[in-house]
């Protein structure tokens, strides 16, 4: 039986329809992500990275083309479908962290939990998830702005982690880091992959980019190395 | 253990803590307004109604057939209930007390000073049931009589004062009654007993010098409770007017229903005017939510991106405004009770009726007006908020 991809972008384009004129941002890409990668996104500025890792966060659907997560068409889905599918299978790492900052490190890992099963966590997910990534309880207890940046990726990666999505979604997840901390983020990413996770990051360090097994180059919304 | 959004609402009202209070001193202000308003207005109709009750709690009833009766003065026709109807009367008028009256005009010798006004001759148990003895007692011996404050005042009548009563005459010899006591002035009576310028004595000296034994020029049902008016009147319609109609029946209830609209009317202008001011409240509040949800883009973008679906996002500011509203209502709702209080006090001179439940409700009402007015206020900002694109929610700085 042929096995289905995780991720399948079939010809997948998106265009901005700005006064200036139409743009396009991602020009009839085709590819596979499947089970278990570790992929690089590179391109220098604008070449459609962001909008790439968009669409493959279920952020935003294609302008034409498909996108298909699991085999399933994600523009045919409803808006609701669409964010319990990024809750439940997408965990997010970004360059700013985006934590929520009325919340504690501790309340940030445990929000995404609360969010699939509608109360709060009685079964130590979430503090497991933290003690996982080096942020004990007390640490766990402050808020985002009185951690420090590495703190912060670290609780961010427990609460992408927290719902054991298959996809792991990375947008310079270093990039606010300094080169220490950084190699430990991608350690830890690192080590998720060899437990299976799928792990996809944006980036435009090379040196990043070679913790991957695999890299795809964009550039002016195309995929011209893969 | 309390919802996420709930949470996330109190700290962001804690975050903003001077904006949200700024912003719930608006909802403060309406809601004592309004219920300020509402209970002052109220307390002017429990008033006057109370005032004019004790003049139109009274069903009056009179009878259109002719009796012939011979008086001190001679002979004459009036009108009369007979002792029959009165039964018919007690006996449908329920446990309001039932007052017989006989009345008549005279002209009576204070001193040596002539008068003219009405007598009326009533049970002297009867007479503590509508009128107040302000001076002296109440009619004791058979030649007791109770004089009105206008009448005592005009001609300078006291308590142990004698008049003669009957039309002056050198050949006739009138009957002497002692007045026993003033009674308090009452004003314009709509019961149809004008005592401020009669004077009272009992039934049987009345009977005794004006003839008309157990006939009545008029019989007074005395309601406990004023609502009752029109089905105490249909009852005793039906019974003593089963065959003909014999008995006028009439009150005053319908002047205290004009009188009692009008307040009401004007207690729903002045809310109104105090409503404004919730008005102003909810721009108020709209524009704090509003700012609220431009300084929480990001933020928004973040739960929108990790799965938060709209409704809990819609949720999580509504909650914000159910809590200004909750703060604004619960100290308005405080405020309102002093407020309110001394208001009435001044404007009414009488706390008398603040207590009562359809004064005090207004306090709730304003409360539950406060917390719609603020989490309607919030409904654009939290759909806005929901409806926000994730990334650029997520771009925005």
């Amino acid at each position: 039986m042929e096995t289905v991809p995780l991720i399948q972008l079939v010809d997948a384009s998106k265009i901005y329809h700005l006064e200036s004129g139409d743009f396009i941002a991602l020009d009839h890409v085709s590819l596979e992500i499947g089970e278990n990668d570790f992929v690089a996104i590179m391109g220098p500025s604008g070449s459609g990275k962001s909008t790439m890792m968009n669409q493959l966060g279920i952020l935003d659907v294609p302008t034409t083309g498909q996108l298909l997560i699991d085999g399933q068409d994600v523009a045919k889905m409803s808006n609701l479908e669409r964010t319990h599918l990024r809750r439940d299978a997408i965990g997010y790492i970004f360059q700013k962290f985006y934590l929520i900052p009325l919340l504690s490190a501790y309340e940030n890992v445990e929000y995404p939990l609360i969010l699939k099963y509608k109360k709060r966590d009685t079964t130590g997910r979430a503090a497991a998830m933290l003690d996982a990534v080096g942020i004990d309880q007390d640490m766990g207890a402050h808020r985002p702005n009185q951690l420090s940046g590495g703190q912060q990726q670290r609780v961010a990666i427990a609460r992408a982690l927290v719902n054991d999505p298959k996809i792991l979604l990375c947008d310079e997840p270093t990039g606010n880091l300094d080169r220490k901390t950084g190699l430990q983020i991608m350690d830890i990413l690192v080590d998720l992959h060899h437990k299976g996770k799928t792990v996809i990051i944006v980036t435009h360090d090379p040196k990043i980019a070679e913790y991957a097994k695999r890299i795809i180059t964009l550039e002016d919304g195309r995929v011209v190395g893969s | 253990m309390r919802d996420i959004f709930f949470d996330l609402s109190v700290r962001s009202v804690r975050l903003n803590f001077l904006r949200s209070l700024l912003a719930s001193i608006g909802i403060v202000i309406g809601v004592v307004a309004i219920s300020s308003m509402g209970m002052l207005g109220t307390n002017m109709q429990l008033s006057v109604k109370d005032q004019l009750s004790s003049n139109v709690n009274t069903v009056i009833l009179t009878s259109d057939v002719v009796k012939v009766s011979s008086t001190a003065g001679g002979v004459a026709a009036q009108n009369g209930i007979d002792k029959s109807e009165l039964n018919d009367i007690k006996s449908s008028a329920g446990q309001n007390d039932v007052v017989p009256i006989h009345r008549s005009s005279t002209q009576f010798t204070v001193g040596s000073t002539n008068g003219r006004g009405s007598i009326y001759g009533l049970d002297p148990n009867d007479i503590q049931k509508f009128l107040t003895v302000d001076q002296g007692t109440n009619i004791k011996g058979g030649n007791d009589a109770l004089v009105g404050a206008t009448l005592a005042s005009n001609l300078n009548i006291g308590v142990g004062s004698t008049l003669k009563i009957g039309q002056n005459c050198a050949t006739i010899v009138r009957p002497i009654v002692r007045v026993a006591g003033i009674l308090q002035a009452r004003g314009i009576a709509s019961d149809n007993v004008n005592a401020d310028n009669g004077i009272i004595v009992s039934d049987q000296w009345y009977t005794d010098h004006f003839g008309n034994k157990d006939v009545y020029d008029q019989v007074n049902v005395i309601l406990q409770d004023v609502d009752t008016i029109n089905q105490t009147e249909a009852n005793i319609d039906r019974k003593v007017n089963r065959n003909t109609n014999v008995i006028r029946i009439s009150d005053a209830s319908s002047r205290l229903g004009t009188i009692t609209s009008t307040l009401g009317t004007i207690t729903t202008f002045i809310m109104a005017i105090g409503g404004i001011s919730l008005v102003v409240a909810a721009v108020s509040i709209f524009n704090v939510m509003m700012m609220s949800v431009k300084e929480r883009v990001q933020e928004i973008g973040i739960l929108l991106s990790i799965g938060t679906e709209k409704g809990e996002v819609r949720r999580m500011f509504l909650y914000e405004a159910l809590i200004l509203g909750l703060i604004g209502a619960l100290v308005g709702g405080l405020m309102s009770f002093i407020i309110g209080y001394t208001v009435v006090q001044a404007m009414i001179g009488s706390t008398a009726y603040f207590f009562r439940p359809e004064s005090l409700i207004y306090i709730p009402y304003g409360m539950i007006i406060g917390v719609v007015v603020c989490v309607v206020s919030g409904l654009y900002p939290a759909w806005m908020a929901s409806n926000m694109d994730p990334i650029d929610a997520l771009r925005s700085e």
